[in-house]
């Protein structure tokens, strides 16, 4: 059963891929992508671990194989890549994989024994669920996105079949990345996500989304790299592939430490973590499902996904401080970056960055509540930051802009997909929802460290004023009539719904997952009675929960009252004329009531900042590097 | 039976933090008048204010308006209920956040440049309270090893002696969040200012009123947090948080306003410096 269901999630994919590369019907390939979204959705959830450790393993002489021709078939393309665009940087970094990857292959991993292939254990499998159904609803939504683009672009030839066939393929490669247990298959994964999201971000092809895509596969093939790096010096410390055995062999072991260093390095990279936060900000030229897809579920979360599982290797070591301390100012630059930004789709691609590098921290503080507050933001952040960005996404389709100030009053023009945007934003800043409760948990976690809690208090305070600015400015509109429905079709609309719904009530299923996340001696910290009990306090969920249900009803019950009452316009000093924002100004002639928000560029602007920031970043990692080598 | 006496507590709490919120704020007025040689409001004003507004008729400009005010409330109430009930003082902090979010939510959903112009300066003075306010909650644990607001009582000597500078950069915060000169920038209590009531302006009837109760509820949480710093006796308890409430009012009728970004300056920079500062003495 678990094999079948192995199968599913990490080989239909790919054939799904295949099948919508090459028909050019509208209706199969909606019909497979259906298809396959719903496959990967039931499966996800009917996956259990933990798996028999010879799960797969009769298979392993056919799948070794593939993969290590998947890999070279990766490399070519990638080698073909850099020289068909004439990017050195890129040939030369993919010829030292090849170099790298032949040496390894035939040369040291030859000898290696035989082992699981597959980990099923709460990490992954919460993972994979957030792979699943996340990404699947993205492909959903992306398919009613895609005709209105297309439309948009004039396009004499649909390119969807491309698109459709990267995404499912993303989806798979994902799958098989948090899936498997050996660190040669895990690099094939890698790799894959960076190409997919190589072609994910120049699939429009225009001269600036080819440019940002190259960036991408040049710092990710950087990322490659060093993975390879990393494998090998992990094998040559215990002679084997199994990440679970190397992470139990590395524990304690000082020689490890500089291939987990670089095994981290290529993390960040993934992540987009400072000082390679270039890739993910100049991915937003893509269509929407692709911003979304390497926010939320995809791409970024394999590089944090990699620290929490290799994080009881460097428990303790320098090496985790400093993970932690990169992580944490992560945490808090990438959020003052968020304050400067009048982008709508930048401060999102900010804030990810700075969600991203609060995990990794959690990852550095390496206790295991510290892991498990890691594994619950990686969750919630997918659901409400896939949620968000497909909501921006859509808006942006409307009013053309991504300017924030243009999309000012967005919930007037789009009632539906505005509000669930500023709800989006509630369950990221408001507790009892997920991103709270992770945030909350940190916090307990890492008060021991003070130089990092500062930067945790700087940086949530940021990010609290980014996020209400933002949903403010969604909000704010001269309308004051009632609810217009938004006529969208079913696709768009359903996957706002179904996230809309994950963010707000799978918080609820916190205390079960922090309970399972937590070795067993420390369950009793779990909590009961739906308060989840950390060893410096304590967070009463479901009290909290029914007081937040309680309370938006009686506010909605107060929406309603209001809007039976009269209405009236904003103050205006007296001189109000007959259009809500205007006013009578000099010579008696309406004036417009021009507000903006106040974004603080001279003190909080990337074009002052990101220099200075990517520095101390660099050297952050460079500590990083160096408490690998230190005794 | 521990359900009926946590309902009975939380009903108590709330109660008593509508009483001495609007005496406080009935304090306050006289204090001022009495210090502007007015002879000042009689004690049951702010009540009385309430009431009036909460019989008035609901207006809207945004039906966001009437949504703010209830959910500004219950956060407000449940912060309260949560520090009365010895709980984790970050949940306290993080859901008294909300009420501050959804005030300025509320405020945005207007097109009223006043409103919106608040709106902005609201935001940087919330960065600089919710920073100094988690700051003291990373003191608690420093002295404590727990975020638990029980874990007071175990104190011998009182914090206030070893966070001198973490205690002023609190009155600062106590200033802005009572909206007093020179911090009361995004809505003081008088509406002659360059923003009207800024924040508050398009609030008006019972959604006003629900607001003045939140603020009383701000107000007494913050003291409440205030006799943290003077945990180890009763007296302390009282006596500290009166004399800094009495300060705020003072510093109100002789101060003239600041500007923002002095605020931001000083008030997030310099403060969030020094009590950074502390803390590392603290931890030693």
């Amino acid at each position: 059963m678990s094999e079948a269901i192995l199968v599913v999630l990490i080989i239909v994919p790919f054939f799904a891929a295949l099948a919508c590369f090459l028909s050019r019907s509208t209706a199969f390939r909606a019909f497979i992508v259906i298809a396959t979204a719903a496959m990967l959705a039931i499966s996800s959830l009917l996956l259990q671990g933990p798996l028999s450790p010879d799960a797969g393993l009769r298979w392993a002489g056919i799948i070794d194989p593939l993969i290590t021709g998947g890999d070279f078939l990766l490399l070519a393309i990638m080698f073909y890549l850099g020289c068909r665009y004439r990017h050195l940087l890129i040939i030369m970094l993919t010829a030292g994989q090849l170099g790298l990857f032949v040496w390894l292959e035939f040369f040291v991993f030859a000898g290696e024994q035989g082992h699981a292939l597959f980990q099923v254990d709460v990490l992954s499998l919460t993972l994979v669920r957030v792979v699943c159904l996340v990404g699947s609803l993205i492909c959903l939504h992306a398919m009613p996105y895609m005709q209105a683009h297309e439309r948009h672009l004039q396009l004499d030839r649909t390119r969807q079949p491309q698109f459709f066939a990267v995404l499912l393929l993303f989806l798979g490669a994902m799958n098989g990345l948090v899936l498997t247990n050996d660190l040669a298959h895990f690099y094939f994964f890698f790799e894959l996500t960076t190409l997919c999201s190589f072609l994910l971000i120049g699939h429009d092809g225009t001269e600036e989304a080819l440019g940002n895509a190259l960036t991408a596969l040049w710092m990710n093939g950087l990322g490659g790299l060093l993975l390879l790096l990393a494998a090998g010096g992990l094998y040559r410390q215990s002679t084997q592939l199994d990440m679970g055995g190397l992470v139990a062999a590395a524990a304690g072991n000082h020689a490890a430490l500089l291939p987990l260093s670089l095994l981290l390095l290529a993390a960040f990279i993934k992540s987009a973590q400072l000082p390679w936060q270039r890739w993910l900000l100049g991915a937003m030229v893509a269509p929407t499902p692709t911003s979304a897809l390497l926010h939320s579920s995809t791409m970024v979360k394999a590089g944090v996904y990699l620290a929490l599982r290799f994080a009881p290797a460097f428990a303790g070591t320098l090496l985790a401080k400093g993970l932690m301390l990169a992580g944490g100012f992560t945490f808090l630059a990438a959020a003052a970056l968020a304050i400067g930004q009048r982008n709508a789709k930048k401060v999102l691609a900010y804030s990810t960055i700075s969600n991203l590098g609060l995990i990794f921290a959690c990852a550095g503080i390496g206790t295991s509540a510290a892991v498990a507050a890691g594994m619950l933001l990686i969750l919630f952040h997918a659901v409400s930051k896939g949620l968000l960005f497909l909501c921006v996404g859509t808006a942006e389709q409307q009013v053309h802009s991504r300017d924030l100030e243009v999309m000012r009053g967005l919930c007037a023009q789009m009632p539906f997909t505005g509000m669930i945007a500023v709800l989006a934003v509630l369950t990221l800043v408001v507790p009892p929802f997920g991103m709270l409760l992770g945030k909350w948990l940190v916090f307990e976690a890492g008060a021991d460290h003070l130089v990092f809690y500062l930067m945790l208090v700087l940086g949530s305070s940021l990010t609290l004023l980014y996020w209400v600015r933002l949903a403010g400015t969604l909000l704010a509109s001269a309308e004051t009539t009632g609810f217009k429905p938004e006529v969208q079709p079913f696709l768009s609309h359903f996957p706002l719904l179904a996230l809309a719904g994950g963010a707000v009530a799978l918080v609820l299923a916190a205390p079960i997952l922090y309970g399972r996340l937590l070795p067993a001696g420390q369950s009793c910290l779990a909590g009961r009675d739906g308060v989840l009990m950390t060893s410096a306090g304590s967070f009463p969920l479901v009290v909290l929960f029914a007081g937040a249900a309680l309370a938006g009803m009686l506010a909605l019950s107060a929406v309603r009252q209001a809007m039976a009452g009269r209405k009236v316009t904003a103050y205006m000093a007296g001189a109000n004329t007959r259009r809500a924002d205007y006013f009578v100004g000099p010579m008696s002639r309406p004036v417009r009531a021009v507000v903006e928000n106040c974004y603080l560029a001279p003190l909080f602007g990337e074009e002052r900042w990101t220099l200075w920031v990517n520095l101390a970043a660099a050297g952050l990692l460079l500590f990083i590097l160096g408490g690998a080598l230190w005794k | 039976m521990e359900v009926m006496r946590t309902a009975g507590l939380s009903l108590a709490t709330l109660t008593a933090a509508i009483l001495l919120g609007g005496l406080l704020s009935a304090i306050d007025r006289r204090l001022t008048a009495r210090l502007q040689s007015r002879q000042g409001p009689p004690l049951s004003q702010p009540f009385l204010d309430v009431i009036k507004l909460m019989a008035k008729e609901r207006m809207v400009t945004n039906p966001w308006q009437a949504f703010s005010p209830v959910a500004s409330l219950a956060a407000a109430a449940f912060a309260l209920v949560l520090f009365a009930l010895q709980g984790d003082l970050l949940v306290v902090l993080f859901v008294h956040m909300v009420g501050g979010v959804f005030l300025v939510l509320g405020a945005m959903a207007s097109p009223s440049p006043y409103s919106q112009t608040a709106c902005q300066r609201e935001l940087w003075q919330m960065l600089c309270c919710e920073t100094l306010l988690f700051l003291i909650a990373g003191a608690l644990y420093l002295t404590t090893g727990s975020f638990r607001i029980s874990g007071m009582s175990a104190l011998s000597e009182p914090l206030l002696f070893r966070l001198p500078f973490l205690f002023a950069a609190f009155l600062f915060a106590l200033t802005v969040k009572m909206r007093k000169s020179p911090f009361d920038l995004a809505g003081c209590h008088h509406a002659h200012q360059e923003l009207v009531r800024g924040v508050y302006t398009e609030y008006v009837g019972p959604h006003l009123g629900l607001l003045e109760i939140v603020h009383w509820f701000d107000v007494v949480l913050y003291l409440a947090i205030c006799s943290l710093f003077w945990a180890t006796g009763s007296r302390g308890m009282v006596l500290l948080p009166l004399a800094a409430f009495l300060a705020v009012i003072l510093l109100d009728n002789v101060a003239a306003r600041l500007t923002w970004r002095w605020m931001l300056g000083w008030g997030w920079g310099a403060a969030f410096v020094l009590s950074a500062v502390n803390l590392f003495w603290l931890k030693g």
